[in-house]
């Protein structure tokens, strides 16, 4: 097997690893199911053809994602018809807030019932700047100065997106909570 | 406080906070909050997973992609180079470098005697070279990740960057301290008090260090004025690899030696471990802290390096 044969299995085997983490990634930019897997392959379709540029210290992980978001960016750009956002609206977000500041139990009970998929559904109703940097933070484990890379806009920016990204998530999880408490 | 959740805190400013941690009860009940909101979100990991068929479809792109390699030159740079190389070196596939076309080649004198002695110097050079730093050519794998950041932790601690969060002997009370904290269970031996012997070595305490978007447990000993830290995580987060292998007790170990410290790493029943020290050989005394009972005598002398 040649030297390139070589290169070019590991980074299969390698890039591969990260089928599921992209898939989420996609999921989470498009929140639907055809255009996530069309992303995921574009995405891999145009690794594989540009691994070869890849320096051999870089983090395979952060640069598949890199592609990724970028495509998905120039996808939305070109059709100028970027995906429909469910926003929460001034009114939603002030009756979560409403709920989790009428909550009697507390916060620490209360999270701890919070099933998977309230947790994705929560993050699925965040605008996507949000919900990108929390995947990319939380679930993924990049480091703010990755993130910044991967969306190509300062740390700072990162570090304040997350921080309202969370007080939005916090708010939604503890308003799903006071739901379940009330219920039981 | 969310970079230090994150792990985004240098070391000093890490310092300074977790200082203010120890006076101030209403940070550590928020810390203590945000924590159980970070773990309830990264609980849900993964979020989603690829369909089979679409695992299947990247499978074929990366095949086919294989199969057409990069950076393969061009045919007409392909050519051109070999046009230029005419008048020195053979071009058909079957005459390459046979001996026969070298000698055929070594029609030019004085240029043929530089290059043969040129190629015999470098045989030379090569075999010398293979000699003395073969090992070098078959390195032991790199260490893992989850290894490197134990023997990390462990400076940091000797630097005095990395506090207690639970000063005590006990290990009944730093196993209770680390419910609901970690994302496993994790159970201390008490093999001093069971056994009766005498006391080889000192429990110091435990924190929580941060790895991979998860909390590991760290637990400080100390033997013979000799420090020894404990990483644990689950087998979810990291697994042990890397470095020189070795199989004990249906256990398989992997040993480093990273900034002159010894690591071991293993996993075992769902959790994975890595224990520094910087004691003798691979640093196998250091299991002591979880096995001082006299039949584990026998499983530290297993893994002791070969004389």
């Amino acid at each position: 097997m040649s030297r390139s044969e070589q290169n070019s299995k590991e980074f299969s085997q390698a890039a591969l690893e990260y089928l599921d983490a992209l898939y989420g990634f996609a999921m989470t930019l498009t929140r639907n199911r055809t255009e996530a897997e069309d992303l995921v392959q574009e995405t891999y379709l145009r690794a594989a053809r540009a691994f070869g540029r890849l320096l051999p210290d870089s983090n395979l992980k952060s640069w598949l994602f890199a592609i990724m978001r970028n495509i998905w960016l120039n996808q939305v750009r070109h059709h100028n018809s970027g995906p429909q956002f469910l926003e929460l609206d001034a009114d939603e977000e002030h009756g979560w807030e409403k709920l989790a500041q009428t909550s009697e139990d507390p916060y620490a009970l209360l999270l701890q019932k919070v099933e998977r998929e309230q947790v994705r559904a929560a993050i699925q109703r965040l605008p996507v700047h949000h919900r990108e940097v929390i995947v990319l933070r939380d679930l993924e484990g990049f480091s703010y100065q990755q993130i910044a890379q991967i969306l190509q806009c300062p740390a700072g920016t990162v570090m304040s997106r997350l921080g309202r990204a969370r007080d939005q998530l916090r708010l939604l999880l503890s308003g799903w909570q006071t739901e379940i408490v009330r219920k039981s | 406080m969310a970079f230090y959740l994150d792990d985004e805190l240098h070391d000093g400013e890490r310092q300074e906070f977790e200082a203010h941690l120890q006076s101030c009860v209403s940070c550590g009940n928020l810390l203590a909050q945000e924590r159980l909101m970070l773990r309830t979100i990264r609980a849900a990991q993964p979020l989603y997973t690829a369909p089979p068929e679409l695992r299947a479809r990247i499978n074929e792109l990366l095949t086919e992609q294989e199969e057409t390699l990069p950076f393969t030159a061009p045919v007409g740079l392909r050519a051109r180079l070999q046009q230029m190389l005419q008048p020195a070196l053979p071009t058909r596939a079957t005459d390459s470098l046979s001996f026969g076309s070298l000698v055929r080649w070594g029609q030019f004198g004085l240029l043929r005697t530089a290059v043969f002695s040129l190629l015999i110097t470098t045989f030379v050079l090569a075999g010398t070279w293979l000699t003395f730093v073969r090992r070098d050519l078959n390195p032991l794998p790199p260490p893992s990740d989850f290894a490197r950041m134990a023997v990390d932790s462990h400076l940091r601690r000797l630097r005095g960057q990395l506090p207690l969060e639970i000063v005590t002997d006990s290990p009944l009370d730093i196993s209770d301290w680390f419910t609901g904290k970690v994302s496993f269970s994790l159970k201390l031996p008490n093999y001093q008090e069971a056994s009766g012997q005498e006391k080889l070595y000192r429990l110091e305490g435990a924190r929580l260090v941060g790895f991979n978007n998860d909390y590991a447990a760290f637990v400080a000993y100390e033997m013979r004025q000799r420090p020894i830290t404990l990483v644990v995580t689950s087998n979810g987060v990291a697994m042990p690899s890397g470095g020189e292998e070795i199989v004990s007790k249906g256990l398989r170990f992997h040993y480093d030696t990273i900034n002159g410290l010894k690591v071991i790493t293993w996993a075992d029943r769902g959790l994975t471990y890595a224990l520094v020290s910087d004691l003798e050989e691979r640093g196998q005394q250091s299991c002591i802290v979880c096995h001082e009972g006299t039949k584990d005598r026998d499983f530290i002398e297993s893994l002791k390096p070969a004389r």
